[in-house]
């Protein structure tokens, strides 16, 4: 009943407003009329009676605003008042609403853009259906945590059944596979355990998943298909589950196909079965497990049970001890894995971008209700109480943050995208080029979220300020500029303090990873990286089971390249110098076996490899078509083997044997080191050897497991060799396909990705930060200089001259800046500490950026400070003092 | 301090704006004079809480208005009191002598 007529009268007073405000007005006046009417009945004099009734009533404005105050949707009437004058005032004041907004953009647009990031990285959760209870399996190796592992393992951790209701196998990268027949095309073809599928939670649109026969040794050659290869090479074709696919010239049946929206981690195109042997005790680490804990049980259970359990696995398999033990972690983890870091310290970065931004916009409301301090002293003489006025600016603020927070959202968006092409960085999750960073409720709702927290956080403190007027002394003022209150003017310069020492500490920030980003570069490889180009070829099929296939075909496909016009040297190895990740154990032939002794890590290249990529052999030879299979074997060591195992002494004849299956080797040369993990780590000790030496069962192993590179040196522009080169490569290897055709020196670029993309975003940021820091100055002393030209004027009347005018601003400028500088310097000697893990020969106190930064910063603070103070000295004091 | 003056004014000003148009209706400077009246003088009601405090009441349905002539023929709006008004009337009437009487018993004890 009550509700209803109130929801009436809302009605009422919104669609009827004029004739509720007509009838109020009639209504208020009527009341004075009966006043003024009694006291002239009583024998006061007219226009005395008329007065002091109008006294009495307390003025007919304010009763009829205490009434609008009280009316049902009075809230909603005064927010809508609200918005229409803030949207007129900041209509009118294009400049300041323009640059208000601007400067929200950005801080918000970079905030959102980082924050899309690390929303689909960090904060989504895995689209499996059971993520919280799957974990990945670590061997750990002297302080190493190995994410590969072996069958025994494997079959190791699936006897742990009290703790995994299921554990499953499946290739890190995988050899890529050749679909033949057709159009040849690599495909990412991952082998899996039989109940991947089934862990994964992946939709079956098509057929079924591998039988438990199917993935035993002899199961037969079967496959299942991703949707996306089901679409693009069958059209759909629904009937397509028992037809054949030929990948390396051999048939495969197909036995089902995945759903379009499970997320495949790995990356893959179509499954294989491992069929692992039961009784395998191949020591070979080749894949990653994951594991479904049982309902109820926790990571540190697993691993406490895990622990446990080991010695029983060591009995069973001697010479496992190398890995003494395991333990499970979050899958989440494991896949986000060191982007967590980089993405929060980005974040913080972004946060302090913010806050400059709101900083600034802050000084701007501050400066705008300075200069409005008339227009509150009017609407408070008119009856607006001081939370009115407060409600009235916080509008203002939260209007220009909600403005500020759609544009920042479309310059967030289209940030994120440019960047990301740039530099995909090699964040997990991401999908291709970052597609699977998109617009979500979660990303709307934080941006819509740091919208209005800064325009309240910017807006209270000034909104306070310029509500707290003492009305008489404003109104009295002649002039129409008010100046600048002590309190205003000290929060005003807190605020460019700030300002400035967080800018500080963000270029501080940006200038030590560009540091990083220069040292990284200055770095030699140890190899030259130019006019090389790199392709992945897949080795299936039984061919290449073995060393003589793999051999014959290096050495048909480098007889072809070789003689193709424009092409250098040609060679091929199972990893590119830059990212070699295969380690083994080797015995030193003569010397007393130790057990701890020794590992390196291990590759095997053809002849023209180490020429090709200009790396030296120090002393010795080079491999040469001549080491056959017959021939006796050799190896080639680096230096940094050298120096370790034989300090004092010449290696060269030696003889080293190769795990516990391979050959006895003689060393014939050494060759100087490069950089085989990264340019950010130093060279490892390592066995290089020619892959026709290599036994059966590594090829064997390599071949199953990941692609083998093909590398051309070219005269000019390796790009203009890509047709003839694959067309020679699938002749030589009989129809197989080239994928990843990459130059080395864009190898380089990923392999420093992460490194450019931080370097890159905090350079941005630090440069924003420096200009809104430049223009947070500027807009202070402008004002202060346009407040103080009577000052000035009476200054030069008195015999100031030019340059003292000058020098006082400047320095009243300068001394902000400067103490904003050592706040910045303090703060950053704290904060770059938590840089350290992504620098890379740059200590975090770098004396040259902590010199150079502030320096930059105060030469800049200098121009934006310089302007208002030319103009000040320009001030014409007989037009200042007549001005007022 | 000053908010809890206005709250405990603002429960009473209805009651007696509720009470000064039981017998019949009147515009707002009569109601103001009834009450300075039926007061003695106690609460004298300004326009500027009066009208606030007539139109949220008639917002609430408790009270309906006119436009009419007053005694010396200006034209006024009149309030009067609606079925819910004078049942409003009749509640608050017997809440007030509660509140009042435990009030006066609270205060005597010692």
């Amino acid at each position: 009943m009550k509700a209803w007529s109130r929801i009436r009268s809302v009605l009422h007073n919104l669609f009827f407003k004029q004739q509720v405000e007509k009838q109020l007005d009639d209504e208020v006046r009527a009341y004075v009329d009966l006043v003024t009417d009694e006291r002239i009945a009583a024998g006061m004099p007219a226009t005395e009676a008329r007065r002091t009734a109008l006294v009495e009533s307390g003025g007919v404005e304010q009763v009829k605003q205490a009434v609008r105050d009280h009316r049902a949707g009075a809230r909603l009437e005064l927010f809508w008042q609200d918005v229409r004058f803030a949207l007129r005032q900041l209509w009118q004041n294009p400049g300041f609403t323009v640059s208000a907004i601007a400067a929200l953009a950005l801080g918000i647009g970079a905030n959102t853009a980082i924050f899309s990031v690390v929303d689909t990285v960090l904060l989504k959760p895995l689209t499996y259906p059971n993520a919280d209870r799957m974990v990945d399996f670590l061997a750990h190796t002297s302080g190493l945590a190995n994410n590969l592992h072996s069958i025994p393992e494997f079959h190791f951790f699936q006897r742990q059944s009290n703790i995994f209701k299921e554990v499953v196998a499946y290739d890190n990268a995988g050899p890529g596979f050749n679909l033949t027949g057709g159009r040849p095309e690599q495909v990412h073809g991952i082998h899996v355990t039989g109940s991947y599928f089934h862990v994964y939670g992946a939709p079956v649109v098509l057929g079924r998943t591998f039988t438990p026969q199917e993935d035993s040794p002899h199961g037969g050659k079967v496959v299942v298909l991703s949707y996306g290869l089901w679409q693009r090479r069958f059209g759909g074709d629904p009937s397509v589950v028992g037809k054949s696919i030929s990948l390396g010239n051999e048939p495969y049946t197909i036995v089902g196909v995945i759903g379009a929206n499970f997320v495949a981690d790995p990356q893959a195109d179509l499954w294989l079965p491992f069929q692992f042997d039961p009784a395998s005790n191949d020591g070979n680490i080749f894949f990653e497990a994951t594991g479904l804990l049982q309902p109820g049980v926790t990571v540190a259970q697993a691993n406490a049970e895990l622990l446990a359990a080991s010695p029983e696995y060591h009995r069973e398999f001697p010479n496992t001890d190398w890995r003494p033990y395991f333990t499970v972690g979050p899958l989440r983890d494991s896949i986000i894995g060191d982007a967590r870091n980089s993405l929060l310290m980005m974040l913080g970065a972004v946060a302090l971008v913010l806050l400059i931004s709101c900083a600034n916009v802050a000084n701007l409301l501050l400066v705008r209700a300075t200069s409005r301090k008339r227009e509150f002293a009017i609407r408070s003489a008119l009856g607006a109480g001081r939370a009115r006025i407060v409600r009235q600016l916080l509008t203002e603020s939260v209007l220009l943050s909600l403005a500020g927070g759609i544009l920042g959202m479309a310059l967030g968006f289209v940030g994120v995208r440019a960047l990301l092409a740039v530099s995909p960085a090699g964040l997990p999750r991401i999908g291709e080029d970052g597609s699977a960073i998109g617009l979500d409720w979660r990303v709307l709702g934080f941006t819509l979220a740091v919208s209005l927290l800064t325009g309240i956080l910017f807006g209270l403190f000034p909104a306070f300020t310029a509500s707290h007027t003492d009305l008489n002394s404003t109104l009295k003022e002649s002039s129409n500029r008010s100046g600048t209150g002590f309190r205003e003017g000290k929060a005003r310069s807190l605020l460019v303090v700030s300002e400035v020492s967080l800018a500080l500490v963000l270029l501080i920030c940006a200038a030590l990873l560009i540091r990083t980003f220069i040292a990284l570069h200055e770095v030699g490889p140890g190899f030259d990286s130019h006019n090389i180009l790199t392709m992945e070829m897949s080795l299936n099929g039984q061919r290449y089971q073995n060393t003589a296939g793999v051999a014959q075909l290096l050495r048909d496909g480098r007889n072809r390249l070789n003689a193709l016009p424009g092409v250098e040297l040609a060679a091929a190895g199972f990893w590119r110098p830059i990212d070699v990740e295969d380690g083994a154990a080797f015995k030193i032939i003569g010397r007393p076996v130790d057990k701890d002794c020794c590992g390196s890590q291990w590759m095997s290249i053809t002849p023209g490899y180490l020429s090709l990529f200009r790396i030296t052999v120090l002393r010795g030879r080079d491999f040469t078509e001549n080491d056959t299979s017959d021939a006796p074997h050799v190896a080639l060591i680096n230096e940094a083997l050298a120096r370790e195992y034989w300090p004092n002494q010449d290696p060269i004849g030696q003889q080293i044997k190769d795990g516990d299956e391979g050959g006895i080797e003689s060393i014939v040369g050494i060759v100087a080191d490069f950089h085989d993990s990264g340019l950010g780590k130093p060279a490892d000790p390592m066995i290089i050897v020619p892959i026709p030496q290599v036994i059966d069962g590594y090829n064997a192993a390599y071949a199953n497991i990941q692609p083998l590179f093909w590398l051309v040196r070219t005269h000019g522009d390796p790009h203009r060799l890509v047709p003839a080169v694959t067309e020679q490569l699938r002749i030589a290897s009989a129809g197989f396909p080239v994928g990843h055709i990459r130059t080395m020196d864009e190898v380089m670029g990923r392999s420093t990705a992460r490194q450019s993309f931080n370097m890159l975003l905090l350079t941005i940021f630090g440069a924003v930060a420096l200009l809104l820091a430049a223009i947070g100055i500027y807009g202070l002393m402008a004002y202060s200089v346009a407040q103080r030209t009577q000052e000035m004027g009476i200054r030069m009347a008195l015999g100031a001259d030019r340059d003292a005018i000058r020098k006082l601003v400047v320095w009243h400028g300068m001394r902000l800046a400067l103490v904003g500088v050592v706040a910045g310097i303090v703060a950053s000697f704290g904060l770059t500490r938590l840089l350290s893990a992504f620098l890379f020969g740059v200590k975090p106190w770098d004396p040259a950026v902590f010199v150079s930064a502030p320096l930059i910063l105060t030469a800049i603070a200098l121009v934006a400070v310089w302007l208002p103070a030319a103009r000040a000295s320009k001030v014409d004091p007989m037009q200042a003092l007549r001005a007022e | 301090m000053r908010s809890k003056q206005t709250n405990l004014l603002q429960g009473t000003l209805d009651l007696l704006v509720l009470k000064a148009l039981g017998p019949g209706e009147l515009h707002g400077l009569g109601i103001s004079r009834r009450i300075e009246q039926i007061t003695k003088g106690t609460f004298l009601v300004k326009p500027g809480s009066l009208f606030p405090a007539l139109h949220r009441m008639e917002e609430a349905g408790w009270l309906s208005s006119y436009w009419g002539e007053s005694e010396n023929n200006r034209r006024a709006k009149f309030y009067r009191l609606t079925r819910t008004g004078k049942g409003r009337l009749e509640e608050e009437t017997k809440q007030w002598a509660r509140v009042a009487l435990a009030m006066t018993n609270a205060l005597k004890a010692t």
